[in-house]
């Protein structure tokens, strides 16, 4: 496939690393802790997806990289290390200008609404050539042609001079990856790229993603919900929860070898797994209230086999392997052995355990 | 699957347009279904083609240009009179995509879930209305309690299930589901298709699920129609669908879902629907919606209807 | 990976029995309730924050309030009598302020501190009652205007051709035909008035006319008259406050305008129309200014006020300002 193995990315060098991440809002008078103290690291040309729901924390974590938090949030405590420098502490505008961009990009969700409906496409492309590549005028313009038939836009010279109403919904989502890419940056953070798309047009843009990450060099973090684009891209998965991650390791090792109950839940209730006739397997509740302080595993009162210490004190990370880490009391030697749902197996049975190669 | 196929709902050459005379849009273009008594009716296709704008037809919302629907026995696109309008509002009723949309912000969840009964007038007492409503929170899994509170105070499952409480109140007999889950976090799916699954036993509903992710159509749908701008292409039982999809737009959906498997998905090669190419002669010869097997319809001109049969053998 | 949590050694202090298994409540995990959020609630928090707004908010609570009490308060002169100087048997025209007359008074001997409040009553009245109408008027007509589809283009081109009459033409006419008094003055600016509030709540019903909720509602069969007042309207409150909270400084600005072109009301009912027009003939003599400015001081108040509240109000019920 032409993309790096698991053993060369663990082996590549740390571009991102982030430590114990506190971050806070002030939401109408009390204060609401979207992320409590998580920890990741980002090697060099990886894929990375975080997968959560809604209220997990995942765009949140990821917005801090490039300073666009909202006003009423702030970052309480940890480190955002990149490039010898702490991100957490930039504070002005002027320091966010170097990052974005040049060193981390982002692609949005909605391609409706992350486009200037009053400039050309061609022109939004052209002006982050300019801004971060130092070209102008005829080789930017050349260099925008070439970046606009790389994402798969036929006729760049014809589309170049188009608005986005002129294009589709899966267009647009290229000409804004398009416009992300012509930053050259470092790391590419994609908040949900596919999920305002089609199912057939979704795997078109993954593709492209793909070929891009080869060709630029790229580091992708995916920001997502859904289990389909995480088994298509990623490399390695983090699983956040009420704003913390836990559970950590590589694509195989998260889908065939789950260790965090969340995750248990979280793939067993997939209709793929279900059984006609049989009801899925379903998580009961809502997630927790963020607004009161969480004690313990934030997922134990949803948590059918959750443990007394659950309740009590927050679980540590546990290794599984090198490369394979989960929060979760479970893991500790001390507790009982629980066998993950039956769902699980049996996906193990049908598509093969962790350490089939 | 079902012994007794009693229809229940007869959808004939449907037409809906949209805009005025001159700038017409066609969003449904002659389709035609049916639905039998206690079955769920998967209808599939992406944004754009249709599906929608069929299920808000056969509701009355969207007027039908052409073509004819029936439930029961009985017309109900064009006019209908006042007895049929009423009688339509408890038998057929839908569910809607977004939990955050649908539902009146500024009104307690006591009166949206009562608004079908005010409107109908049937519930008697004041008593009898109340426990109709505690009665229907309950089967969705919710607490009577929150009658009294706000929308906006529940999550977006929570918020689903208030409509479909909305609904059961009714007593319908044909629940319209339009992308009831796709606007859900996926943990929250799995709960609430459980609830709809569980209700259809529990009260013998049929359903028409309108969706875009083939895999809960699947795990839920007895048949399936995939419908691709504003036609239908094809139509068949869900596991025949899957096994054996014939038309080409079917099989490039079908290679289109994500599956939940690292090493299936990282090596699929998806494949394109080009209708340029698979259809190159529908001017000279149009397509005829056709059985090729029992309860296996595909929309195909005569050379693809013959390839279709020669794929079965 | 940080190593710093991972305990890799079996030495912690933990109590062994607590890794057994806990009680598992269904219940618990559904009542974590979601949130506290209240609409009015927030809506009031906003705009306690905008100081200005909640000071401007007092002193017309204040003035409105005054103008309420003030004939019952002891000592106060009549506001048409004409006061005569017992010493000289004079009337006491234009006295400067003083002891006896606070704002002094005007060219017939009238106490201007009574004629002050008392037109101020008079205008907030006319304010109120045309911003009232206009609500009432303007609500059902561009409710029905904007939810109907049949009756959007009858209704547009009535609203057309109704726009076209410049306002002041109506009110002069209407006043023209009918004797000048307050109601003919209530009528004439509720002829006018309603349209922009007609056309603000069209505007907006159109927008949420099909969103999911009121789909849901036409396929419960809830007849349009319900849907428009059960489900649009709530969603139109800030918006109409901060119309009826324009309507009376405009209401008291046509007041003065139809004064001053001599179609004001009768001199013998003293309104903040009337007290303008009366100290604007006397502003050039520096002795008199004083009777243009109360009034004047007085209209500035309130239509600032109202303004400046009815803005703020209506940002504050913004939910994207509830933050």
């Amino acid at each position: 496939m032409g993309h790096k193995s698991i053993e060369e990315i663990i082996n590549s060098e740390v571009i991102l690393s982030v430590d114990d991440l506190v971050i806070k809002f002030n939401l109408r008078g009390q204060e609401l802790t979207a992320i409590r103290g998580a920890s990741l690291d980002l090697h060099k040309g990886e894929s990375l997806a975080i997968v959560g729901e809604s209220g997990s924390g995942k765009s949140v974590f990821t917005k801090t990289f490039m300073g666009l938090l909202d006003a009423n949030g702030r970052i309480e405590e940890g480190t955002i290390m990149y490039k010898g420098e702490d991100l957490a502490k930039y504070k002005t505008e002027d320091e966010w200008i170097k990052i974005r961009g040049k060193e981390i990009a982002m692609v949005f969700q909605d391609p409706m609404t992350s486009l200037n409906p009053l400039k050309t496409i061609g022109k939004q492309v052209q002006e982050s050539i300019e801004l971060h590549q130092n070209l102008k005028g005829e080789e930017a313009k050349k260099l925008t042609l070439e970046i606009l038939n790389d994402v798969g836009i036929s006729e760049p010279e014809k589309r170049y001079k188009q608005y986005p109403h002129e294009f589709s919904g899966g267009m647009r989502q290229r000409v804004v990856i398009a416009i992300a890419v012509a930053c050259n940056p470092n790391v590419l953070i994609c908040d949900e790229p596919t999920t305002a798309l089609d199912v057939t047009i979704q795997a078109q843009i993954l593709q492209l993603l793909k070929n891009l990450q080869e060709k630029y060099n790229l580091t992708i973090i995916y920001i997502t919900h859904d289990l389909g684009v995480v088994a298509n891209v990623a490399d390695r998965i983090a699983v956040m929860y009420a704003g913390d991650i836990v559970e950590l390791g590589t694509a195989d090792e998260v889908f065939f070898d789950p260790k965090h109950p969340y995750t248990w839940a979280l793939l067993s209730s997939l209709p793929q797994l279900g059984i006609k006739g049989e009801p899925l397997y379903s998580i009961s509740g809502t997630p927790p209230n963020l607004f009161k302080e969480i004690v313990g595993d934030a997922f134990a009162p949803r948590n059918p086999k959750a443990l007394k210490i659950d309740f009590i004190e927050r679980p540590p990370y546990f290794q599984v392997s090198q490369t394979h880490k989960a929060r979760t009391w479970l893991l500790d030697p001390r507790a009982p052995k629980v066998e993950p749902p039956v769902m699980i197996q049996k996906m193990r049975e049908k598509w093969g355990g962790a350490d089939e190669k | 699957m079902k012994n007794k196929k009693e229809i229940l709902l007869e959808v004939k050459n449907l037409i809906v347009e949209f805009g005025s005379r001159k700038k017409k849009f066609v969003a449904v273009n002659d389709v035609s279904f049916n639905i039998y008594k206690g079955e769920t009716f998967g209808l599939v296709g992406e944004s754009g083609s249709g599906k929608t704008t069929i299920g808000r037809a056969i509701i009355r919302i969207n007027p039908a240009a052409g073509g004819e629907i029936i439930y029961n026995g009985k017309k109900i696109s064009g006019k209908i009179d006042n007895e049929t309008d009423k009688e339509l509002t408890k038998k057929i009723q839908m569910i809607f995509q977004d939990p955050m949309a649908s539902l009146n912000e500024r009104a307690k969840v006591d009166y949206i879930v009562s608004e079908g009964l005010y409107n109908l007038k049937n519930y008697g007492t004041e008593e009898n209305r109340k426990k109709m409503v505690e009665q229907a929170l309950l089967d969705v899994g919710l607490l009577p309690e929150f009658a009294s509170r706000f929308p906006h105070e529940f999550s977006g499952g929570q918020r689903q299930r208030i409509g479909i409480a909305r609904v059961l109140v009714m007593e319908p007999e044909l629940v319209i589901a339009d992308e009831p889950i796709s606007a859900l976090d996926v943990s929250i799916r799995a709960q609430v298709i459980n609830l709809l699954a569980e209700l259809q036993k529990q009260k013998g509903l049929t359903y028409l699920f309108i969706a875009h992710d083939l895999s809960v159509v699947r795990f839920i749908s007895d048949r399936i129609a995939v419908i691709h701008k504003g036609k239908i292409v094809e139509l068949a039982e869900s596991e025949k669908l899957f096994e054996n999809p014939l038309h080409p737009y079917t099989t490039s959906l079908l290679s289109a879902i994500p599956t939940p498997n690292p090493r299936i998905e990282r090596n699929k090669k998806i494949e394109m629907y080009n209708p340029g190419i698979s259809h190159f002669d529908y001017d000279k010869n149009p397509p005829v919606w056709t059985e090729i097997e029992p309860e296996h319809f595909v929309l195909g001109n005569e050379r693809e209807i013959k390839a279709y049969k020669k794929q079965k053998q | 990976m940080t190593s710093k949590k991972i305990i890799n050694k079996m030495a912690d202090n933990i109590d062994p029995s607590l890794f057994e298994f806990a009680e598992y409540d269904e219940t618990k995990g559904e009542l974590s309730g979601y949130s506290n959020y209240s609409f009015w609630r927030s809506t009031v928090q906003v705009f306690m924050k905008n100081k200005v707004a909640l000071a401007l908010l007092i002193v017309i609570a204040a003035v409105v309030a005054f103008t309420l009490i003030q004939p019952y308060l002891p000592n106060q002169k009549s506001p048409t009598q004409i006061y005569i100087n017992p010493e000289t048997g004079m009337q006491f025209r234009n006295v400067r302020p003083n002891g006896e007359f606070w704002f002094g008074t005007n060219s017939i001997g009238q106490d201007l501190w009574a004629r002050i409040w008392s037109g101020t009553r008079t205008s907030l009245f006319i304010g109120f009652a045309v911003g009232l109408f206009e609500a009432i008027v303007g609500i059902t007509i561009g409710a029905l205007w904007g939810y109907v589809r049949k009756l959007d283009a009858l209704i547009t081109e009535i609203y057309n051709v109704w726009d076209n009459i410049p306002s002041t033409v109506v009110l002069i006419i209407l006043t023209y035909i009918m004797k000048p008094s307050i109601s003919t003055i209530i009528f004439a600016m509720c002829m006018t008035g309603w349209l922009q509030m007609a056309r603000f709540v069209r505007n907006l019903i159109i927008i949420i006319r099909d969103r999911e909720y009121n789909l849901a509602s036409r396929c419960l069969g809830t007849p349009a008259s319900r849907i428009i007042t059960k489900n649009l309207l709530p969603y139109l409150v800030s918006v109409i406050m901060l119309r009826m909270a324009l309507a009376i400084p405009a209401a008291i600005g046509n007041e003065v305008f139809l004064s001053y072109i001599g179609m004001g009301l009768p001199i013998d009912i003293p309104s903040l129309g009337n007290l303008i027009n009366e100290g604007r003939s006397l502003m050039m003599d520096p002795n008199q200014r004083y009777q243009l400015f109360f009034p004047a001081v007085v209209i500035s108040v309130v239509t600032i006020s109202f303004y400046v509240i009815g803005n703020v109000f209506a940002d504050s019920a913004d939910p994207r300002n509830h933050v």
